[in-house]
């Protein structure tokens, strides 16, 4: 499985993605300045606009990497040269995963750095009246990090059974849509108040596909790295089981269907 | 224990427009260790389907097949396996050395084990010099040697290859063949498909012919081209001198033979005038 994972991280860096994203990087440097326009509260801005950067280079990432990793195999036909070595799929497939949660992990770790330092510039600059929460910003680009590595799963268990990228993409990109509100939508329709609103089938389908669905909202910590709060650490421990429990049953379903599948 | 055992193995498969297509009807075969056996069979007759079964690509929909006594469906079977994939492809952001010995370490090598092999099938190959070129810029043939090298690199005891001959120019495939013989000498067991007869004539010990997911034969190649003989050539002189070339048939040899022998006939040369392999493969499939 080690080799699995050297060799998806080699694939992703000779693609050049990492240098991409680098070259988006660059923008890390505009931040201080660009916050610098709202006049006040300028760190805040600068940490707002850092982790909505970094959010969104790890979604592009996770959406765009999981949902094409396992499909090129598949439609470039490696599957037939290393499906065939003595690895069981399931290996296999974790081999990408994790090698596609390392790129993750070293991406998001890189762009942190870019970000501390921008922020850092920023506190220099214009002294802010709350001391910022060095920890909660770390926690928060943590918890950023391990929200789009479920969502690599979710692309992964999507390309097992799909044979475009159509599937995987698009669908990923809607769990990702719908997680951030399904805790409303659930909460919504289990209104007292709502009970007329709401055909009891539309209840029970929220209600599964509540359940379904990954619940991302944990994950958030931007305001508490924003306004400098304290993040609750039994929360961080429920959504760390979460992460833990939702990416196992992610893998061991896309484990499942893969390994049903045919390669032809 | 055979090198490769096939019972009733069968295929369907699944159409778009929900026909199914039987591409393999229960299929068995017996392969045995340190022999050369060749899948003969024209585009279609189901020799990829039976191969992707084998190598736990696809599952077969009925049943069963083993590898030196190991189930297919474990990836176990493939341990001591040779794969060459039809028209095979590799991960092309690496190079020739580097996916060699990936392959290695997916067998367990020991990186040394692994860097001696990957020198020696490279050089064998004749992919020495571009071996640290990206495999996305390898010609056709380049990439179907390298598909022989990653078969090779490990030194399993089953080769099991598809269409081997296939995308090579004709030195290229001398060199296969010259491989396949190499590993008859060193008792590997070779299985591997192909439409073209001549290929089964010059390097196999036995041949399967296969059409339309049907076994039609399985043979010795020898006897084949044995039962092949249709009579003999022969060139004989007789008392004054004088030389002539016959056409004897098969079963008028032993009255000749007599007759010469009373003519006072002296015979220069006999040769078996055979039908080949092509001509038995044609008529089988023909039928
Ligand atoms: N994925 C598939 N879906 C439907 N039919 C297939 C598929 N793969 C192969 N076939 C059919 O199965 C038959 C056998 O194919 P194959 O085993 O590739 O033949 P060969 O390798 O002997 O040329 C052919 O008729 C082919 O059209
Ligand atoms: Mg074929």
């Amino acid at each position: 499985m080690t080799s699995i994972i050297q060799i998806t991280l080699k694939g992703i860096f000779r693609d050049r993605v990492f240098q991409g994203i680098m070259a988006l990087a660059v923008l890390f440097l505009f931040i201080p300045s660009a916050a610098s326009l709202s006049m006040r509260q300028v760190v805040e801005t600068s940490i707002t606009l850092s982790l909505s950067l970094i959010s969104f280079i790890l979604l592009l990432l996770s959406v765009f990497l999981g949902a094409t990793s396992l499909w090129k195999d598949m439609e470039r036909r490696y599957t037939f040269s290393v499906i065939s070595l003595p690895v069981s799929r399931s290996s296999y497939l974790l081999g990408r995963f994790f090698g596609l949660a390392l790129f993750l992990v070293i991406t998001a770790a890189v762009l942190a750095v870019a970000a501390l330092l921008a922020i850092k510039f920023a506190v220099l600059m214009y002294p802010p009246d709350r001391p910022v929460l060095w920890g909660a910003l770390v926690l928060a680009l943590l918890f950023a990090t391990l929200k789009y590595i479920l969502l690599v799963g979710v692309a992964l268990l999507l390309s097992t059974v799909s044979t475009s990228f159509f599937l995987p993409i698009f669908g990923t990109i809607c769990a990702f849509l719908a997680s951030g509100i399904t805790q409303q939508v659930y909460e919504y329709v289990h209104m007292p108040a709502s009970a007329n609103a709401v055909s009891p089938f539309l209840k029970s389908a929220a209600t599964v596909l509540y359940y379904l669905l990954p619940n991302l909202a944990g994950f958030d910590l931007n305001v508490n790295a924003i306004y400098g709060i304290q993040p609750n650490p039994n929360g961080l421990m429920i959504t760390l089981g979460y992460f833990l429990a939702y990416t196992s049953i992610l893998l061991g379903a896309a484990a499942l269907l893969f390994d049903r599948r045919e390669m032809q | 224990m055979y090198a490769v055992e096939i019972r009733g193995l069968s295929k369907s498969y699944k159409t778009k427009k929900l026909r199914t297509v039987e591409a393999l009807k229960g299929l068995s075969l017996d392969i045995e260790q340190g022999e050369v056996f060749g899948f003969l069979g024209p585009n279609g007759a189901g020799k990829s389907t039976t191969i992707k079964c084998l190598m736990g690509l696809i599952r077969p929909t009925a049943g069963a097949a083993s590898i030196l006594g190991c189930d297919i469906a474990s990836p176990q079977a493939r341990r001591q396996v040779g794969y060459l994939p039809e028209n095979p492809a590799f991960y092309d952001y690496l190079s020739a050395e580097e996916y060699l010995r990936f392959v290695g370490k997916m067998f367990d090598m020991s990186p040394e084990d692994a860097a001696r092999r990957v020198q020696e099938v490279l050089n064998l190959l004749e992919l020495w010099e571009p071996r640290k070129r990206l495999i996305r810029t390898y010609s056709k043939g380049m990439v179907q040697r390298l598909g022989l090298a990653q078969v090779l690199i490990h030194d399993p005891e089953v080769y099991i290859l598809d269409e081997p001959m296939s995308g090579l120019d004709p030195l290229g495939r001398a060199l296969v063949k010259e491989i396949i013989l190499d590993l008859k000498k060193r008792r590997k067991c070779v299985f591997f498909s192909t439409h073209i007869t001549d290929d089964v004539e010059k390097v196999c010990d036995r041949v399967a012919v296969i059409n339309k997911g049907d076994l039609l034969a399985v043979d010795r190649v020898e006897n084949i081209l044995e039962r092949g003989v249709e009579g003999y050539d022969v060139t004989a002189a007789s008392a004054d001198g004088q030389v002539q070339e016959l056409f004897v048939h098969k079963e008028e040899l032993p009255s000749f033979l007599k007759q010469t022998l009373d003519q006072k006939l002296a015979i220069e040369k006999i040769e078996p005038r055979r039908k080949n392999m092509e001509a038995f493969f044609l008529e089988l499939v023909a039928r």
